[in-house]
């Protein structure tokens, strides 16, 4: 076997070791990686940030340990948004039996860290309610585009230090919220296709705020630059954008006067977000970087060997 | 009109509160209603069944159609009464329409049970006559069967007063408790992580094994990827636009700017890839309508 052929079929389980090595080392070393944040991701945070303290949005969360790598930290993130700038939330799912139980435990962590870090903890009830699992998509967003009160009716959830569970409707998030209007967004963390349900159902009636897995970034793309979606966090890239604007604003100064961001898309300085900022995207995007090298690199090979394997064959004739 | 589904006070059948008496008592009858007409279906002969099965699917979706093209009421507030026939007919729609959405998340429900039903018949017959895979679905009916005790035992413990919130804490956890978290967070979603993380071994060996240079087509697809993955990497995409900023003399203007990864890669995402996504939705969308529409009058004899 020539050179070019054995560069043509490498066994599989040398590519494989080097992607769990590149893929594994690269998670224990903190590597400050330089940025340019994109578009959507700029919108998202300038949206976000544009939404009043006190206020209520709806938080779509439709993804479970699956897509961990991408939606977690998109998760993480809008909490960290939303938490600090103290907006209620009301998380639901359409999507995934389990997807309730798996914002649960990533609200209680985030709860912890807040701790720690010296920040209130968010109260179930008080700052948040958990509305749990629709089994149908279509029917649940529809009926939540006509009369969102019926759409979430009969849901409780647990006041603290409530010995029964109370309906929902009771709570500071949603008392105040008669129609689907009242919500300022609907934030959506999808790894399936609740993006386009809830595009087709209730872009008209609350504005559409999307994290989505790269996968299903370039069709999110499409409703984006329409103007159907306020902003737009598309995989692992997208959500290194978002932690690295948290932690510089937009259009704002730092502490040098330098303008870390700058972007003609959104008018005035968008302050960065006081507080622990960087986390599982900050921490997975190194990993992107090797895992992507390595991928080039593969590809660059199997290139190669099968130029040099024609030129020999070339040659040989 | 029927007002059957409007919310009214006492609530009807179509509107009960989540009161634990009435509530069970209307699930029992539902479940025996249900249960009735599942078995008269059944018995009757194939034609009537096809008729029936014509005018449900039917009706059910005419609803959904005239939903969507009945005039609504905009900024309805509670009291409004509608003026005339046409208005009472979007008013009904406009009521039912939450009843309608809740039969199908019932529905939907149902399914699971369906599903449940079907892997336990498959997979218990395999059980029962032995052989190669047999240890396969020992396994899957046994981590059901584990995961369905554990997680309504859990779930009934959370629902008794007082113990919603203390359980949140998990210092006041106990067995029952940290057998669900381990079955649920310990293993279900640490193997569904594990089964997805397979998918990156996959495409590197897929990208090594098929992105050759070929021909034009493959050629042209292949710079295209690279450029795309390349934008993905930030450093690579910063240190290029820095480069032809240099280029540029720092000329914001300059028509080299163009060439920046993060314009290149957005011409393809906005001009290549978008347009092809819009075309192949729109196709899709075309195909879908049919499909609904055949299914929606009973057209579609797949399966049959």
């Amino acid at each position: 076997m020539s050179i070019g052929e054995k560069l043509q079929s490498l066994p599989k389980w040398i590519l494989f070791l080097c992607l769990i090595v590149t893929a594994s080392v690269l998670q224990f070393f903190n590597i400050p990686l330089p940025n340019k944040p994109q578009d959507p991701a700029i919108d998202y945070y300038a949206f976000a940030m544009s939404i009043p303290p006190g206020s209520t949005v709806l938080v779509s969360s439709d993804w479970t340990n699956s897509t961990h790598g991408e939606s977690g930290p998109q998760f993480d993130a809008l909490m960290r948004i939303l938490m600090r700038r103290n907006i209620k939330f009301a998380v639901y799912t359409t999507a995934d039996g389990q997807a309730p139980q798996v914002a649960k435990d990533e609200i209680r962590r985030l709860n912890e860290q807040r701790v720690k870090d010296g920040e209130r903890p968010y109260r179930p009830f008080e700052d948040y309610v958990m509305v749990g699992y629709f089994p149908s998509a279509e029917g649940e967003n529809l009926a939540m585009s006509i009369n969102l009160r019926s759409a979430f009716a009969g849901k409780k959830d647990f006041p603290e230090g409530a010995k029964e569970p109370v309906d929902i409707w009771q709570s500071p998030v949603l008392k105040d919220i008669k129609d689907i209007s009242d919500v300022k967004a609907l934030f959506l963390i999808s790894a399936s296709n609740t993006d386009q349900i809830i595009i087709e159902r209730l872009a008209a009636k609350v504005p559409l705020v999307y994290a989505v897995t790269g996968i299903s970034a370039p069709q999110n793309f499409n409703y984006y630059s329409s103007g159907q979606l306020k902003g737009l966090v598309g995989g692992l890239k997208g959500i290194y954008d978002l932690e690295y604007l948290m932690t510089s604003g937009v259009n704002h100064p730092g502490a040098d006067g330098k303008i870390a961001v700058a972007s003609t898309r959104v008018p005035g300085d968008v302050p960065p977000l006081p507080g622990r900022n960087q986390g599982l995207g900050t921490a997975y995007f190194p990993t992107l970087h090797a895992a992507l090298a390595l991928m080039i690199l593969a590809i660059i090979i199997g290139n190669v060997g099968m130029f040099m394997a024609r030129k020999a064959q070339g040659a040989s004739k | 009109m029927l007002n059957l589904f409007l919310d009214i006070d006492p609530p009807t059948i179509f509107n009960a509160h989540n009161n634990f008496q009435t509530l069970t008592t209307y699930i029992i009858g539902a479940l025996l209603a249900g249960f009735g007409i599942l078995f008269a279906l059944l018995k009757a002969p194939p034609q009537t069944r096809r008729g029936i099965v014509f005018f449900v699917t039917f009706i059910s979706g005419f609803f959904y159609v005239l939903l969507f093209i009945w005039p609504s009421p905009i900024n309805r507030s509670k009291g409004d009464a509608p003026i005339n026939g046409f208005d009472n007919v979007g008013f009904w729609l406009a009521d039912a329409q939450p009843v309608v959405s809740t039969m199908t998340q019932i529905i939907g429900g149902f399914l699971i049970g369906l599903g449940i039903f079907s892997l336990m018949r498959i997979h218990l017959k395999r059980i029962v006559k032995g052989g190669g895979d047999a240890p396969f679905s020992f396994t899957l009916v046994l981590s059901m069967i584990l995961m369905i005790i554990f997680g309504f035992w859990d779930f009934h413990q959370r629902q008794q007063p007082g113990a919603g919130p203390l359980l949140d804490n998990q210092a006041n956890w106990g067995f029952v408790n940290y057998a669900k978290d381990y079955l649920f967070d310990g293993m279900l979603q640490e193997m569904e992580a594990a089964m997805f993380s397979i998918i990156a071994f996959y495409i590197l060996s897929a990208a090594y094994r098929a992105f050759r240079v070929r021909s034009i087509e493959a050629t042209i697809l292949l710079t295209t990827a690279l450029i795309v993955i390349l934008s993905l990497m930030s450093v690579v995409e910063y240190q290029w636009g820095e480069m032809v900023n240099s280029v540029a003399g720092g000329n914001k203007n300059s028509f080299v700017q163009n060439f920046t990864l993060t314009n290149v890669a957005g011409w393809i995402r906005a001009s290549v890839q978008q347009p092809s996504i819009r075309g192949i939705d729109f196709g899709v969308g075309i195909g879908l309508l049919a499909m609904s529409l055949r299914i929606w009058l009973s057209l579609e004899r797949a399966g049959e």
